[in-house]
């Protein structure tokens, strides 16, 4: 809010200079947020903590929150708080609140024999310099009341409240009536900045028999405005339900001085002194024919003052302090706070002002008592604590031995938005039901949660193709899906990778690396399985599932080349995706060291011609059924296709842990394994 | 006479055999004493002219000359053969290496390292929980009032959900309640993670950040503790002495409530323009957890205090 600086210094007597108060009670207090000098008059101004809109939105809030600060009791100079000069009567006037939970409290009064004209230079001089543009002197006086105290009003031109409708009399003495009410569905009304607003029943309004006066706490409608010709007014001072202003003016978009104070709930029992002062004001500088006709306070469940018991020696135990009780009584008093009982014992009842709603529990008196005190006069302190070796965090120390493993490899870490659009969802042939929909996006292009990493690596690797021909990226991550109806999320890594010298065969060179982190992991027992449905965004003739002991917990492929295209890449991307909760589930507890064989090993070589579709897992799981362990390792080193036969070379290490092996042994073992290829997978084996 | 001539002849292949540098002169100096016209050879062919006794004598001590030699010969030649010509070796040591590849870590992951670094040696376990949450644990629990504004449209990320309702987790104090039902304080923890608000992104909003959170639960820990948690973290961080200074603030979740900040690692507190001429660089907002979500996460109100603070990572990278 914005306060004149004069009007503060009047109010709280201070002696402080504009910036002596910013320092004090941007430490104390609230968060100074500028200054503006403009002849005599200085603007200051703070961010108001939402929860002290309740007092603080004031110049008299803030004049109180100074003399706390300053150490004195804040004692305003007019009569705040007394009760009303005029007297309460019906008259004239007729309020009816239909929704008692939606207006806690309605204050209206008819001043007659008004001359509306421009208000005093000094009323306009702080009005515009707390940020209020001056109109005429009955609106401005609203205005300066609600700077003043906090309380918005409002006021409508009587001519234009329509009375209640009875067949007795039409005359000029019928009684007008105010009804605070819903809004009708569709309802509309033109409020004073010339919009036309259609309304809700969520709105609360300002009505007369007839129609729309007003949207409630929010604007005033243009039709009982006050205009030049305005004699009679209604001024009116009401409370109405925080959650139900805030509804309002967000689903309207309309944002004002008033709703802007209501929506962070105002003590109901303001509404009296703000009417009071107001009338004050209006007889003050409205002219001396004034009359306040009328008045009447329709107020169902009055608000009184709360107690908190406090226990001092909490204070000091939280704050880690040691304040003298005599000092925090006094802090909490000069704050407008009345002790009660204070026996011997360490507790206190503290009796709070209607105006500090934020006061309910003894920690908020704390909060009190630590901020005035000054929390740059607390000292700091080691804790005692108790040694003890820590339960370490497994999944998050995986994860970054993960990415130091990966980065080994030349892999580089990206992260990406959690969100996509359905354009990427397109793109990538996933369906959107698989999704999660974020109900609120902040765009199209981030309407749902990520259910694969996939978009994200791609774009990235379209982008980095513009600086280099060679990609290796990886995220780490959380993926989000749908079971059933019940949202779940995982911790996934993904990679990809693109090749200039691999091209087409980038899935292989991805996956030998992936094969090596795999073992680096300890893992040994992986296989690759061809995948046959489900392609989605990947190459149908180029994906695996990844399985590990068994378990399938991923899948590497190649991204099919009509997708990478839709994102501008022309190379062919290689990509992989697996959960790294799964993984580390499986990664073996133990390592165990084994020692190079003493005995000798030899290699043999063995060529051969197999049918198209016989794969080359297939021919190793042969080998190893047919040799044991005496096949220590199996190499692929040539592999060509020529007029539909396909040729594969292997190289075999031979050896036995226990012996040196003759060579009429080996022969023996070849001839077995080459029989059973030839036998099993019509293999034939080139001599 | 002659024996001595041999031992010459010898000695002096020897020498001439060991002077010579390439395989060319080695040869020539063979051919000078035991090629066809050689000196050796002569001896040799002369023997037939010798007296008996003479040709007994020398002709062994000749013929093992002429096999020294011959061994000898072969020695150097094969010592000339493996010498490596060091000027044909020569290579412009300033040519670039070989390209090697390297890959690197994001530098929020960097962060997040040094921070779960120096915390883990003060004694913070590292903690995380889900990026989805339900309303309970994002905001109920944490003392939200029913109609508080952060639970607005405008604020947070819905996801449209049949059964209960979930949010993109605008914070990581949700992780608090959720370790708090399940441990016995004391305990010290911090909690890393990526959070979300609803709002444009531009140079100074995102909607996506990285946050941490520390939270100490103890019997008797107070504001004093923070003050010293967090300078001992922000000083090990900066690798310098680094103040703090709190300023009051409101959370739902916390009471007292502060922001704080840190002396700025710029200038020092000196005032420069880094800290817009303030000493102080805002850092994150921390207090003291409210009873109500000690209550909500199952802990009994009896002495317990309780103290987050967190900090958004962007400040710190």
């Amino acid at each position: 809010m914005k306060y004149s600086y004069t009007w503060l210094k009047e109010l709280s007597k201070t002696k402080k200079s504009p910036k002596q108060l910013a320092d004090l009670l941007t430490m104390r207090s609230f968060e100074f947020e500028g200054l503006k000098t403009e002849g005599k008059e200085t603007q200051m101004e703070f961010s108001i903590l939402p929860n002290r809109g309740h007092d603080a939105l004031s110049h008299i809030g803030m004049a109180r929150e100074i003399c706390a600060l300053e150490g004195r009791k804040f004692t305003p100079t007019f009569n705040v708080g007394s009760a009303l000069a005029v007297p309460r009567s019906d008259l004239g006037v007729n309020i009816e609140i239909k929704d008692k939970k939606l207006c806690l409290r309605y204050v209206g009064a008819v001043i007659k024999n008004i001359k509306i004209s421009p208000s005093p230079k000094w009323m306009q001089t702080r009005l515009l310099v707390s940020g209020v543009k001056p109109i005429n002197n009955i609106v401005d006086i609203t205005n300066y009341v609600m700077l003043e105290t906090g309380q918005p009003m409002h006021s409508f031109d009587l001519e234009k409240i329509k009375g209640e409708i009875s067949n007795k009399s039409k005359t000029s003495n019928s009684k007008i009536k105010i009804i605070i009410r819903r809004a009708k569905k569709n309802e509309k009304i033109i409020l004073l900045d010339d919009k036309e607003y259609m309304l809700s029943e969520n709105d609360l309004v300002i009505a007369d028999s007839e129609k729309v006066l007003a949207l409630a706490g929010v604007m005033g409608g243009s039709d009982s405005a006050i205009s030049n010709k305005t004699a009679s007014i209604v001024l009116e001072s009401a409370n109405f339900n925080a959650t139900s202003i805030r509804k309002t003016r967000t689903s309207q978009n309309i944002i004002t001085e008033s709703s802007h104070r209501f929506e962070r709930e105002i003590d109901p029992n303001l509404a009296e002194t703000a009417m009071a002062r107001a009338i004050e004001l209006t007889k003050e500088i409205c002219g001396k024919n004034i009359e306040a006709a009328s008045i009447m306070d329709i107020y169902p469940k009055k608000v009184k003052p709360w107690q908190v018991k406090l226990d001092t020696n909490y204070v000091n135990r939280l704050l880690g302090e040691n304040i003298p009780i005599a000092k925090m009584k006094n802090i909490l008093e000069n704050l407008g706070l009345k002790s009660l009982r204070h026996s011997v014992s360490k507790w206190i009842f503290f009796e709070i002002p209607t105006h500090r709603i934020d006061l309910k529990t003894q920690e908020d008196l704390i909060e009190e008592i630590g901020r005035i005190y000054g929390y740059e006069n607390i000292k700091e302190q080691a804790p005692c604590a108790e040694v003890k070796a820590l339960p370490r965090n497994e999944k998050r120390d995986f994860e970054n031995k993960l990415r130091d493993i990966l980065i080994g490899f030349g892999f580089s870490e990206v992260m990406n938005y959690s969100f996509y659009g359905k354009e990427d969802i397109e793109k990538c042939g996933l369906r959107v039901e698989d999704h999660i929909e974020v109900a609120n996006p902040l765009s199209s292009e981030q309407q749902y949660l990520r259910e694969t990493f996939s978009p994200g690596i791609l774009k990235n690797v379209n982008l980095n193709l513009k600086n280099f021909s060679d990609i290796k990226i990886f995220e780490i991550g959380r993926e989000f899906g749908k079971k059933g109806n019940t949202p779940y999320e995982e911790s996934v890594l993904a990679g990809g990778l693109v090749s200039n010298s691999a091209k087409e065969n980038s899935i292989l060179a991805l996956k030998g690396e992936l094969e090596s982190i795999l073992n680096k992991l300890g893992l040994r027992n992986i296989k690759f399985e061809a995948q046959d449905t489900d392609f989605g965004f990947w190459h149908p003739s180029r994906i695996s599932r990844i399985i590990i002991n068994g378990e399938k917990i991923g899948k590497i492929g190649e991204i099919n080349p009509l997708i990478s295209k839709k994102y501008g890449i022309k190379q062919r991307v290689a990509y992989f995706g697996l959960g790294t909760e799964e993984l580390l589930r499986l990664l073996p507890k133990e390592t165990l060291y084994h020692s190079i064989s003493k005995f000798p090993i030899v290699e043999r070589d063995l060529s051969m011609f197999i049918e198209k579709d016989t794969k080359y897992a297939d021919i190793v799981a042969n080998v190893k059924k047919t040799g044991g362990s005496l096949v220590k390792n199996i190499d692929l080193f040539d592999v060509f296709e020529k007029e539909g036969e396909k040729s594969l070379a292997l190289r075999l290490k031979i050896g036995s842990d226990a012996k040196t092996l003759t060579s009429e042994e080996i022969d023996a073992v070849m001839e077995k394994i080459i029989s059973s290829l030839e036998k099993e997978l019509k293999v034939k084996v080139r001599k | 006479m002659l024996n001595r001539r041999i031992d010459e002849i010898k000695s002096a292949f020897l020498k001439e055999a060991d002077n010579s540098q390439d395989e060319k002169s080695l040869y020539d100096t063979k051919v000078k004493y035991v090629g066809r016209n050689g000196e050796l050879t002569q001896i040799l062919k002369n023997l037939k002219n010798l007296s008996p006794e003479e040709r007994k004598q020398i002709g062994p001590l000749a013929n093992e000359a002429r096999q020294e030699i011959e061994k000898a010969y072969d020695a150097r030649k094969k010592e000339l053969g493996e010498q490596i010509d060091w000027e044909k070796e020569k290579i412009d040591v300033t040519l670039p290496g070989k390209k090697a590849e390297i890959g690197s870590l994001h530098p929020i992951t960097i962060v997040y390292r040094e921070i779960e670094k120096i915390f883990s040696s003060m004694g913070f376990e590292i903690v995380e929980g889900p990026e989805l949450e339900t309303d309970w644990y994002n905001f109920t629990a944490l003392n939200f009032p029913l109609d508080h504004p952060a639970r607005d449209m405008q604020d947070t990320f819905w996801v449209k959900s049949e059964k209960e309702k979930h949010v993109l987790r605008t914070h990581t104090s949700p992780v608090q309640v959720r370790y708090m039902e399940k441990h016995k304080p004391p305990f010290r923890i911090i909690v890393p993670g990526r959070v979300f608000r609803n709002e444009a992104t531009d140079a100074a909003h995102e909607h996506t950040l990285h946050q941490f959170e520390a939270l100490v639960v103890g019997d008797d820990i107070n504001v004093g503790h923070f003050k010293y948690i967090a300078s001992q973290f922000f000083s090990a961080f900066f690798g310098k002495k680094v103040g703090i200074r709190l300023r009051p603030s409101f959370f739902p979740f916390t009471e007292p409530s502060f922001e704080f900040d840190i002396s700025c690692t710029v200038c020092g507190g000196k005032k420069c323009p880094s800290c817009k001429n303030s000493g102080w660089l805002e850092i994150g907002g921390a207090g003291m957890v409210n009873q109500n979500v000690l209550v909500a996460a199952g802990i009994p109100e009896t002495a317990i205090r309780v103290l987050p603070g967190d900090s958004e990572l962007s400040a710190l990278l």
